[in-house]
């Protein structure tokens, strides 16, 4: 996985993906899935993912061997001056064949024992969480729109 | 609370269950009769089918003796109140059957779990594939998903925050989705990065 760097420093790996084009953003972060320091979207209907606050929700901490969350990792988010732990739902780097990508890196707020915070989830959440070693059902269940 | 095998072939041999008639049943009787006229979405044309034709039809999943009637007789028998059974159409892809039942402590749904597992565990093949408890360390909310039925452990006040036969029955005309904000997009979102053709 090489990364060549172009005029304007965006990834070849996402410029192939997205055809070619020339933007002068720097899009790397998306290589990464969620990592420390990703702004995430709270997707459920909890009162602390909804308020509204002068900073994004960051993430501070993911629960894996690498430093990098993919769908249906556990991470630490900072959110309104606060410590939360979350469930990752979808990001923007693509993943293995045939799963959904994101526009967004969508974040399910939940309690230490597990129990999602929130009651509803509008956005629609990948059913690879199923197949995944760990307690989703939780989740899944509380999810409008299943993909 | 160990049941023994004569108990567990007691169990296989007695005749099929009373109350099978409904798919959606609830013992306190939350809208019984109403849940299924006020569901929307494709669940609602399976169920009126009526239950009648519900008993003949062959379970198809690959243990086919853990059906859905077990399970139910499972947690009669077990004093679990409120035992709620959602039929699911097969478009969801989730699973077939979808059940919330309430227990009156954190140990009594401990204990509903765990049996229902050790059960499951005895009457599996070895193709079948492992069931793991969910919320074990909570003390309000456990489940279990067995690929075509996925049972909720609530206590009655977990049941009412989050009203899961709500969302389940009506799918999109849920109240709680009503009164979601709609969510607008946050300030630093890219978009459009495909559309920006230079």
């Amino acid at each position: 996985f090489s990364f060549k760097f172009h005029l304007s420093g965006t990834c070849a790996h996402l410029q192939t993906a997205v055809g070619l084009h020339r933007c002068h953003l720097n899009i790397t972060g998306a290589c990464s899935a969620i990592q420390k320091m990703t702004r995430v979207r709270v997707v459920d209907n909890s009162t602390l993912g909804n308020t509204p606050y002068h900073r994004p929700p960051k993430c501070i901490h993911v629960y894996n061997k690498s430093g990098v969350g993919k769908v249906g990792d556990k991470i630490l988010l900072a959110i309104k001056g606060e410590k939360k732990k979350a469930l990752i739902v979808g990001h923007r780097r693509p993943g293995p064949c045939m799963t959904p990508r994101f526009d967004s890196n969508n974040v399910v707020l939940i309690e230490d024992n597990g129990n999602p915070t929130g009651t509803r989830i509008k956005t629609p959440i990948p059913l690879i969480l199923r197949k995944h070693e760990g307690e989703f059902s939780k989740v899944l269940a509380i999810a409008q729109n299943l993909v | 609370m160990w049941r023994g095998s004569r108990w567990l072939r007691g169990l296989l041999l007695r005749p099929a269950g009373p109350g099978r008639a409904p798919a959606v049943r609830r013992a306190a009787g939350w809208a019984g009769p109403a849940g299924r006229a006020l569901s929307g979405g494709p669940s609602a044309e399976l169920r009126a089918g009526g239950g009648a034709e519900r008993e003949h039809r062959a379970p198809d999943h690959a243990l086919s003796k853990f059906s859905i009637d077990f399970v139910t007789a499972l947690l009669r028998q077990e004093n679990a109140s409120n035992i709620c059974v959602i039929q699911l159409p097969p478009e969801m892809r989730y699973s077939d059957y979808f059940i919330i039942v309430s227990g009156s402590s954190a140990r009594h749904l401990h204990a509903m779990a765990h049996y229902t597992l050790k059960m499951y565990k005895q009457m599996k093949q070895e193709n079948n594939p492992h069931v793991l408890i969910e919320g074990k360390d909570t003390d309000d909310w456990m489940c279990i998903d067995f690929g075509s039925i996925v049972i909720h452990f609530m206590l009655p006040e977990t049941r009412e925050i989050y009203e899961l036969e709500k969302l389940w029955t009506l799918r999109s005309y849920d109240d709680q989705l009503a009164q979601m904000v709609p969510a607008s997009l946050p300030d630093d979102f890219i978009f459009g990065l495909t559309n920006k053709q230079q």
